[in-house]
């Protein structure tokens, strides 16, 4: 039961990133490394100032604004100066260790004790159910708002730009601005999870970053072999559920002995079966229906 | 002096300038198109006709020379810029629509051609949906029905068809043609050009279409431009083109560029 509530409690965080990852992920087909430096600048700027005594409510929303910067930065580099997404991810990525660094003046601020938190605002709860009840609240704000803005104008504009940049093009979009916009609003979700993360773990570290676009990944694509086919508002909503499950097996194989130094090892191996796993689907499907096809024949020369 | 739609200045195109490679496509073309007018394009294999095209709509950028339409230069201007004064269906029914977009979602862009798109304002309007649909039961598609379906589900002449339509819904100050209906069945192929031919018409569309079907360009608009090596080779109007035949056509050809045409329905039978 324990295993359930904290797995539940830490898979809706990871959902925030992931539904972050989501965006750039699926809408403009680039699998974007900044998320790896946006995650622990949202926390580098809560932590910073929840320790210098900020609201701790204005500190979590000011680092969207740092997300989007950053997922500015990636996505000016990325269209204006067309450097190939990956390696803009990792520019990105790389600069703002060093940032994060200068943020937080040291490489791990602690968030313990006397400081306030979002979870400690919440004081009749136990932080665990705080945790769930902030990670929840701020999904369902997420996802109305995510579900409305890509229904605007704009938004509209910015999924014809994933799905045909030439017909866009042709529709008077401008691509470029339509991506920034994306890679803003993606990294903007993934420092708010890191933000989040940092204050109910109590702590901000400059290393959190590391393994966030594997577990996002694997969130997603649980989501979309769970369930297929659907549309944008519905997917947002899988991927919670994906990114649960995803918690869960990893609770249990640590729960199962795992020594923690090996999870990233196992993040990367998970994922990997996930990725793989349509396709080998698709190969034993082959497979046998080629047999079929064969023995068909053979039954023919008999004859 | 009477409107111009769009006026081409010594227009040149190269392919990798500079280099051994270097390929001399567009020698100075000079082109006027009066508002209105209707003309068929056509040449040989590998003459100019999509570097032209990709020219005007701005997908290549002008190496030499000066483009306007409506009497704006427009010859430095994106794709993006310049898409309010251009209409455009491509050869291939995949590239004018996109395809995890619904009919209606599709449509709602192509109303905004133009203009600047808001955050406020939902996408698609709910006010506009008895208009959509009144556009598409002229197509006689049976798409009227569809407005929520993934274009992507349609058929290619379904999605030629819509794609046709977007590109005409804001009058576009010039509406280009580059062998749109060349990968359709012959049926649908006529489905659709009748389908042009009736919109060029209500909207008095200033129209540049492509086609390799010598019978096409000679049935519709009502001027006719041949390129070739990269300049207009033959360039004929009016009463003089209605009187041109098929065998014309191709002779007029053979005499001054020394080739075959490709002619699709030639092709084809
Ligand atoms: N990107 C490119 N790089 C190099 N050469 C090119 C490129 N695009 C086109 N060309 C060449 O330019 C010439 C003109 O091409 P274009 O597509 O304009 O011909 P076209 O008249 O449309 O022919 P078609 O009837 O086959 O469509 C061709 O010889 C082609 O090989
Ligand atoms: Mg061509």
């Amino acid at each position: 039961m324990d295993l359930l509530i904290s797995s539940l409690s830490l898979g809706l965080l990871w959902s925030i990133m992931a539904i972050g990852v989501y965006l750039t992920f699926r809408i403009l087909d680039i699998a974007d490394m900044t998320a790896e430096g946006s995650f622990p600048l949202g926390a580098a700027v809560t932590a910073r100032q929840i320790v210098a005594g900020v609201n701790p409510w204005l500190a979590t929303l000011s680092d969207l604004l740092a997300g989007c910067l950053a997922g500015f930065v990636s996505g000016f580099l990325h269209t204006k100066l067309k450097i190939p997404a990956l390696l803009t991810g990792i520019l990105t990525l790389t600069g703002l260790y060093s940032v994060n660094l200068l943020i937080m003046g040291q490489s791990n601020i602690s968030l313990l004790g006397r400081v306030s938190t979002v979870i400690t605002q919440l004081s009749g709860l136990s932080p665990t159910f705080a945790a769930i009840l902030i990670g929840a609240l701020v999904l369902a704000v997420v996802i109305f708002l995510l579900v409305t803005f890509f229904n605007t104008e704009i938004g509209l504009a910015a999924r014809a730009v994933g799905d045909n940049e030439q017909m866009s093009a042709a529709n008077g979009i401008n691509a470029d601005n339509m991506k920034i916009i994306i890679y803003m609003i993606s990294n903007g979700l993934i420092a708010l999870a890191g933000s989040l993360m940092a204050q109910i773990n109590g702590y901000a570290d400059s290393s959190m970053g590391i393994g966030t676009i594997v577990i996002a990944l694997a969130a997603i694509i649980i989501a979309e072999v769970l369930v297929q086919n659907l549309s944008f508002g519905w997917r947002l909503i899988t991927i919670i559920g994906g990114a649960i499950i995803y918690r869960l097996i990893i609770a249990l194989v640590l729960q199962w002995g795992v020594d923690p130094n090996n999870l990233r090892l196992f993040y990367a191996l998970m994922l990997t079966v996930f990725l793989a796993a349509p396709l080998l689907q698709q190969r034993f499907a082959q497979q046998r229906r080629r047999q079929k096809n064969m023995a068909s024949f053979k039954e023919e020369q008999h004859d | 002096m009477t409107n111009q739609a769009l006026e081409i200045k010594r227009l040149h195109q190269y392919f990798n300038r500079g280099t051994s490679n270097e390929r001399h496509i567009l020698r100075g073309l000079d082109l006027t198109l009066d508002s209105g007018e209707f003309v068929a394009v056509i040449g040989g294999n590998g003459a100019g006709k999509s570097t032209l095209m990709n020219s005007i709509a701005g997908n290549l950028p002008v190496d030499e020379g000066q483009i306007l339409i409506n009497q704006e230069d427009v010859t430095y201007e994106s794709v993006a810029q310049r898409a309010r004064l251009i209409g455009r269906v491509f050869q291939d029914p995949q590239m004018g629509t996109a395809p995890l977009l619904t009919v209606e979602e599709n449509l709602s862009l192509a109303m905004l051609r133009g203009q600047r798109r808001k955050i406020l304002t939902p996408g698609v309007k709910r006010r506009q949906r008895a208009f959509l649909q009144e556009k598409l039961a002229l197509l006689n598609l049976g798409l009227e029905d569809r407005l929520g379906a993934e274009i992507g589900l349609l058929s290619g002449g379904q999605r030629q068809a819509i794609t046709l339509l977007m590109a005409t819904l804001q009058n576009p100050a010039i509406l280009l043609l580059d062998e749109h209906t060349a990968a359709l069945d012959p049926e649908t192929s006529q489905i659709v050009m009748n389908l042009t031919a009736k919109l060029v018409a209500e909207q008095h569309l200033t129209t540049l279409m492509i086609t390799h079907n010598m019978a096409a360009a000679l049935q519709f608009g009502n001027r006719l431009i041949m390129l070739d090596h990269g300049k207009i080779a033959v360039d004929i109007r009016g009463a003089e083109k209605e009187k041109l035949t098929v065998p014309d056509l191709l002779a007029l050809f053979k005499q001054r560029s020394g080739q075959e045409l490709t002619d699709d329905a030639m092709l084809l039978s």
